[in-house]
């Protein structure tokens, strides 16, 4: 975060900078004083005895009370076994004040004061405190409506929020878009905290969109819903189970759509469970500088009472890792991720149903294989680039900071490497009917197959060097590469090509 | 390759002052550096294969109509009679070509059927052509031996009995008459998705498309009329064919043939979907001997 509030001042004029500075070493020095203080005031009674009588939360006036009671309850001591020592008290109390902050719906900071009940009163024992927090809420609204320009997109937006709507702080985020390749886009979300708890969600969503896909010739719209359930593990791991249901329409083919898209254009309904965890220890995601991420995505779609009209099994993996040389500002990020679409048979049906277009992997482009088209790899038919079922791809970055600007500002100049392969899975049998895979066995044999010929050749792959700048909202670059190895008909990119995103390999 | 004057032993001064910015002369691309670009990929291997359900026998005509799979396969006429119309016409002209089950979303025009016409070279596309264009592709195709349509003034006026009266009749028993969940749900709509509220969704969307069709004609749709125009329709095709084995006395059969079959034979066919339960427009036909006879004829010669 200091890279960037160091970024922020370098836009203003020097003078204010200067005035903001003096300001700030003089409320620092205050604020530090008083800080000293409160240490030591703490520190000479960190082991007295404390009983919590009453926490009262102030200013939480739309806020249900047996939401903010949840929070709270845990703190009096009249609900606790053991008794607390003043230290372990304000931990306490300080744990309690960082939940709500994480609800989203207080301003920020949440203030917290203590103090001793009136001894006269007959009730109040020596050692009790009464604990006051004070909590503003923040607006019960936000709209925001914006227009974003990217490599080969462009969009206008409209976003509103509505915050803390029945008191148990819910969410409710209603978005709206219309662009180039995003051709519309709307959703309504409705998520809300389990008991009381952050770090346990429940979210409802419903959508409806349509994406331009270029690359395959076809739009597609889509129609659906999902709900899932939101984990948050103490030590930061987050777990996502969900279900959903979307109707598919692949519509609008190009002139010149292969076969390919053209079998698959129409309607299809997908009925899924899935779960994705993410464990991100990187210090800053857009620009890592060390730790690193682990991520899953699992899901599995039409099988026995889920129904719909495709059935698979199909789990993407993806890790980062960031190592810094020392404090010299260089990185070496590497990034490896793979995936693979398992057909299985639809409830109801007697064989494996094989992948649609809607339903397989893409690869390359700035995000995931730097130096070839968006969805460049893989099968092609024609025009389109039709995905595949399996996939594995890795990359090298080295990062250095620009001369003369220095290892702060978030701009770096990388070399990199990268590379991969999509593979489609293929009926061993030639005789069998389009569509379908002749049996259980038989798709496990043919994955088998594929899964070996991913290591057999060298991957396509591509290098270059280029500039990378992490906004705070996204991460923009752009390289020079040239392609190493490709197989005929992929899509490498040769010179300049610019990429934004939140994800990169 | 590159601009002459690029590789020039004396280069004008303009490029010399571009040079030392390096950006410029990225984007003019010079010799050497194209030879660079040239020399990348390093290395290239074959092509990836394509996935499972992509369609192979790209060396064949392909003809997209509404089918079943199995249908497909053993090239059984299409429950749709634009789509049979164009079916039976390409057998007429001895176009050996493939039968693929699609939806209108495959159809570059938004209606099925289309052609997509074989290939030299399985990669390579060739461009689709639409029903609007199927009639002078199979005329090219066949080159000399070429169906010639009948030259009868009468030609056009007996078309739009089968465009307009037959046509609106057909709409309305498939689409609006009790015949549409027995006919029109299982073979439009179940095929398309096993969800019931897609179905659901589809199933009042194929209602309003053919409501919105006939409300072209006459604001009022109105069953007695539209049957009973049919009717009258019937007995001139029929009264027209008279004895002849095709219409318009024509030594074989043409476009017109396959635009009347096209309708025949479904209206006669009993299985259609689950069976029809409103037999007015079917029952209009079955009396017409010389039509059954002639759907009789095209069956035997071409779909058996």
């Amino acid at each position: 975060m200091q890279v960037f509030e160091r970024l922020k001042n370098k836009t203003d004029i020097n003078e204010q900078k200067r005035q903001q500075d003096e300001l700030n070493t003089r409320l620092n020095a205050q604020h530090h004083k008083s800080q000293e203080r409160l240490v030591e005031l703490i520190g000479d009674n960190t082991s007295l005895p404390v009983t919590i009588s009453s926490v009262r939360i102030l200013h939480a006036n739309r806020t249900r009370r047996s939401f903010l009671e949840r929070v709270v309850e845990p703190l009096l001591s009249a609900n606790r076994d053991e008794s607390y020592t003043l230290e372990e008290a304000l931990k306490e109390v300080g744990n309690a004040t960082d939940k709500l902050n994480r609800f989203g719906i207080f301003k920020s900071p949440i203030s917290v004061y203590l103090d001793r009940p009136d001894q006269t009163n007959a009730s109040s024992s020596p050692t009790d405190v009464d604990v006051y927090i004070s909590a503003f809420e923040r607006g019960n609204y936000t709209i925001k409506t914006g227009t974003e320009a990217g490599a080969s997109e462009a969009d206008a937006y409209v976003h509103a929020e509505l915050r803390n709507v029945l008191g148990g702080a819910e969410t409710l985020n209603a978005h709206g878009s219309l662009g180039t390749r995003t051709r519309s886009a709307y959703s309504l979300a409705f998520d809300s905290p389990i008991l009381s708890n952050p770090d346990l969600k429940i979210q409802v969503n419903g959508f409806a969109s349509s994406t331009l896909k270029s690359w395959a010739s076809h739009e597609e719209v889509l129609k659906g819903g999902n709900s899932k359930l939101l984990w948050r593990s103490k030590t930061g791991h987050q777990h996502e189970f969900g279900y959903s249901g979307i109707w598919r329409q692949v519509t609008s083919l190009a002139e010149n759509a292969s076969p390919t898209v053209r079998v698959d254009a129409g309607d299809s309904f997908k009925s899924s469970i899935t779960h994705t965890w993410i464990n991100d220890k990187r210090d800053y995601p857009l620009l890592p500088s060390s730790g690193y991420l682990m991520k899953t995505v699992s899901e599995l779609a039409g099988f026995g009472p889920l129904k719909g009209d495709v059935a698979f099994f199909k789990s993407e993996a993806e890790s980062q890792v960031a190592l810094p040389f020392g404090d010299t500002g260089i990185t070496l990020t590497a990034g490896l991720r793979g995936g693979l679409l398992y057909p299985l048979t639809l409830g109801g049906g007697n064989s494996p149903q094989a992948s649609r277009i809607n339903d397989r992997f893409q690869l390359g482009g700035p995000n995931t294989v730097r130096g070839f088209r968006l969805a460049g790899l893989g099968p092609h038919d024609g025009p389109d680039a039709v995905g595949g079922d399996v996939y594995a791809a890795g990359g090298a970055s080295l990062l250095l900071p620009v001369p003369r600007v220095g290892k702060e500002t978030p701009l770096r100049l990388q070399a990199f490497i990268n590379g991969g392969r999509l593979l489609s899975l293929k009926s061993q049998s030639s005789k069998k009917e389009e569509g379908s895979f002749g049996s259980g066995n038989e798709v496990q044999s043919s994955l088998q197959k594929t899964v070996q010929s991913l290591t057999q050749e060298l991957p396509s792959a591509a290098a270059g060097v280029g500039l990378v700048y992490a906004h705070p909202v996204a991460r923009f670059e752009i390289n020079f590469s040239l392609p190493l190895v490709m197989r005929a008909k992929e899509e490498g990119r040769k010179g300049l090509s610019f990429g934004v995103g939140i994800e990169f390999l | 390759m590159s601009q002459p004057n690029e590789g020039d032993a004396t280069p004008n001064p303009s490029s010399q002052r571009s040079t030392p910015s390096s950006r410029s002369s990225l984007f003019s691309v010079p010799t050497p550096i194209k030879q660079l670009f040239d020399r990348f990929p390093l290395h290239t291997y074959p092509v990836n294969e394509l996935p499972q359900r992509a369609p192979r026998h790209r060396n064949e005509h392909i003809l997209y109509v509404f089918a079943s799979e199995q249908g497909a396969s053993s090239g059984a006429p299409s429950w749709n009679p634009a789509c049979l119309k164009w079916q039976a016409y390409l057998k007429f002209s001895h176009i050996p070509f493939r039968i693929a089950p699609a939806n209108n979303h495959a159809s570059p025009s938004g209606a099925l059927p289309f052609l997509l016409p074989s290939s030299p070279d399985p990669y390579k596309q060739t461009q689709p052509v639409p029903s609007a264009k199927l009639q002078r592709w199979a005329m090219n195709t066949r080159g000399d031996k070429r169906i010639e349509e009948p030259g009868d003034a009468r030609y056009e006026a007996y078309l739009s009995l089968l465009d307009h009266r037959i046509r609106r009749a057909w709409l309305y028993t498939i689409y609006l008459s009790p015949n549409a969940p027995a006919i029109a749900e299982p073979l439009y709509i179940l095929p398309s998705s096993r969800n019931a509220f897609v179905r659901l969704t589809l199933a009042r969307a194929l209602r309003l498309a053919a409501e919105q069709e006939l409300r072209k004609f006459s604001p009022v749709v109105n069953a007695e009329t539209l049957y009973s125009q049919a009717e009258e329709a019937f007995r001139a095709l029929d009264m027209l064919l008279g004895d002849d084995k095709w219409f318009f006395g024509a030594k074989g059969p043409g476009l017109f043939d396959a635009s009347v079959f096209a309708y025949t034979h479904l209206l006669l066919d009993e299985g259609l979907g689950r069976g029809w339960v409103d037999t007015r427009l079917r029952d209009a036909l079955v009396g017409r001997e010389r039509l059954v006879k002639h759907r009789e004829r095209v069956v035997g010669k071409y779909f058996s």
